[in-house]
């Protein structure tokens, strides 16, 4: 695996608090990786210190086998979307993608075809006169995107990109993000705390807690054999029972008890949600734990107050260690 | 409702009328009219003032106006940027405190403060004093009563008007754009040039507008740091109603002085509607 990006026991304290607290993680060349976590888990910091907004205390920063710490953002190979897209509000589209190519001392003449390429990449060929104010947020998030990727970047952060669009927005940029990198080959680290964005977009993602990675994988390894209680938890729903962490989809729900082989409860329905493709039941046990049941919508309907049978094969119970 | 509002408005609209446009009108009234003996007016009416105001010697003056006033206006944008920058990126508890600094010279007279530069600048002020006691030159510098004096003089006196606007458009300057513009590849100076410059351009020229108005009219700063002479147009203004008597010449130059700042204002209030759009 050749690695793009290497933290190396990467350290950051606020006056408060340890926000980043030794985080060591390898990104393969070409990879989509997410650090996912709560807001407030050090993430925007990682990405600060590897875009060069802040220092770390110690652990070093290496790109491509170069040592990153102590340069300036402005010599570092890396760019950056930034969560509110930061367009520059006095240039047009085409102009905020021209920026950083001029930066780089490129002539006009060599510029404007990158430009026009870039404009079509994102589909944004017929806006690139436009001010960021007669822009939408699509159009913007695009732009933004263009002016990063442009200048070929060793490698590009993502800050929480698609926050800032509708929800139905926001899962069609989500495929033509991931069409774009797979074409592009560059490495992109992106940045949430959305677990259903990670999942859908990354090759890897790292799950970040309290300044600390909790585990790395690919989505299937942390949603499925999630290692901690809190990854569990973050990435999906959970019933815990007696110790043991199922997910809802592979929790079933019967008026007879199950067969062998199945771990049951007994538990009475508190409600039933209806959500289109599928039901929850939400059930109590006996000793007080809430199971969720999702069952396909067109199965037996539970009323609440039912006494009924929660149960779920022992093979998917999450192998939560801690 | 109305009526409240006219009640509220009355003051106002009131001031205006009996402040401004009534000496306005009689003003516009002398422009018209022939000088009169020991000052005053009288007829017959004639469109002679306005037809003076095309002799080559006012033309010098205006042109000298300008220019002084281009230049001390330049000289406080100059000035000011930086200052406005520095106080808009100070912590928040500090920056009431330097405003306030800014501001602090209009608790005193600015007679008082222009006759003050005088102690500094004359042949015997504080500047030569100091110069010559040092040994570093033998003779004052002429310091005082020329047109350096009065550029320095209106910077001075302009400068807080400059600072103003400027700081409060750069407060509202997202920070966010100049990290973009760093990891763009953007140097500080680059960003400086190509982000903060262009995103200020409004209040570079409201600061350059509130500066270089009173600059070009003013009167006080030439009359007393530039010796007397007739250097800007204000004190040519005042020559003809005080030693000339001349006040019907006198209110033509200032409604001439008052149509040059309007086109001038309206060339910048329409560039500003530009660029809002």
């Amino acid at each position: 695996m050749d690695v793009s990006l290497a933290l190396q026991t990467l350290t950051k304290t606020f006056p408060s608090h340890r926000v980043v607290d030794g985080i060591s993680l390898d990104v393969p060349k070409s990879c989509f990786y997410s650090l996912l976590g709560p807001s407030g888990c050090g993430k925007t910091t990682i990405l600060r210190m590897i875009a060069g907004f802040a220092e770390p205390d110690s652990g070093e920063i290496v790109l491509n086998g170069r040592k990153l710490n102590g340069l300036r953002p402005y010599e570092r190979p890396v760019t950056t979307v930034f969560q509110n897209y930061a367009l520059f509000p006095h240039l047009t589209a085409a102009e905020n993608i021209a920026f950083g190519l001029q930066r780089r001392g490129e002539s006009a003449a060599a510029i404007a075809p990158k430009v026009t390429r870039m404009l079509e990449l994102v589909g944004l060929q017929e806006k690139g006169g436009r001010l960021p104010a007669n822009l939408s947020g699509g159009e913007k998030q695009r732009t933004a995107l263009a002016r990063a990727l442009v200048v070929e970047p060793e490698l590009l952060l993502l800050d929480e990109p698609l926050s800032a669009l509708d929800p139905a927005l926001r899962k069609r940029v989500r495929i033509e993000l991931k069409q774009l990198q797979q074409r592009l080959g560059i490495t992109f680290l992106f940045i949430t705390h959305d677990q259903e964005e990670a999942l859908s977009l990354s090759d890897r993602i790292a799950v970040m807690n309290k300044g600390k990675i909790e585990q790395i994988g690919t989505p299937r390894e942390i949603y499925l054999t999630p290692r901690t209680r809190f990854v569990a938890s973050f990435l999906g729903a959970v019933n815990w029972v007696d110790g043991a962490g199922i997910r809802p989809e592979s929790t079933r729900i019967s008026r007879q008890a199950p067969g062998n082989g199945a771990r049951a409860v007994e538990a009475e329905v508190d409600a039933s949600t209806f959500l289109g493709d599928c039901f929850h039941v939400h059930t109590r046990t006996a000793k007080g734990e809430t199971v969720t049941a999702q069952i396909p919508h067109d199965s037996e309907a539970f009323a609440n107050g039912d006494r009924v049978h929660v149960w779920w094969d022992r093979s998917d119970e999450l192998p939560v260690q801690e | 409702m109305n009526r409240l509002r006219a009640l509220f408005l009355a003051p106002s609209v009131g001031f205006t009328v009996i402040l401004f446009l009534i000496p306005l009108s009689i003003i516009i009234g002398y422009s018209f009219q022939t000088r009169g003996v020991y000052g005053g007016v009288t007829a017959p009416w004639t469109l002679e003032n306005y037809q003076r105001l095309f002799d080559p010697l006012y033309g010098l003056i205006l042109w000298r106006s300008l220019v002084m006033a281009l230049l001390a206006t330049a000289l406080c944008l100059l000035i000011a940027f930086p200052l406005a920058l520095f106080i808009a990126r100070a912590e928040a508890k500090w920056k009431s405190v330097y405003l306030y600094l800014v501001i602090l010279p209009f608790w005193t007279s600015f007679l008082v403060r222009t006759y003050a530069w005088m102690f500094l600048l004359r042949d015997t002020g504080l500047i030569n004093s100091l110069l010559l006691s040092m040994g570093l030159i033998r003779e004052p510098l002429p310091l005082l009563y020329n047109e350096t004096a009065v550029v320095v003089g209106l910077v001075y006196g302009f400068l807080p008007f400059a600072v103003l606007p400027l700081f409060s458009n750069l407060e509202r300057l997202d920070k966010n754009l100049l990290e973009a513009a760093a990891d763009l590849g953007a140097t500080p100076w680059e960003t400086l040039r190509h982000v903060v410059l262009p995103m200020c351009a409004p209040g570079l020229r409201a600061a350059g507008v509130l500066v270089f108005i009173p600059c070009l009219g003013s009167y006080l700063t030439p009359d007393l740091l530039g010796g007397g002479k007739s250097i800007m147009i204000g004190n040519l203004i005042q020559n003809q109603f005080t030693t000339a008597r001349d006040w019907p010449f006198g209110a033509a130059i200032s409604l001439a002085l008052m149509a040059l700042v309007m086109i001038l204002m309206v060339t910048v209030l329409r560039q500003d509607a530009e660029d809002s759009l």
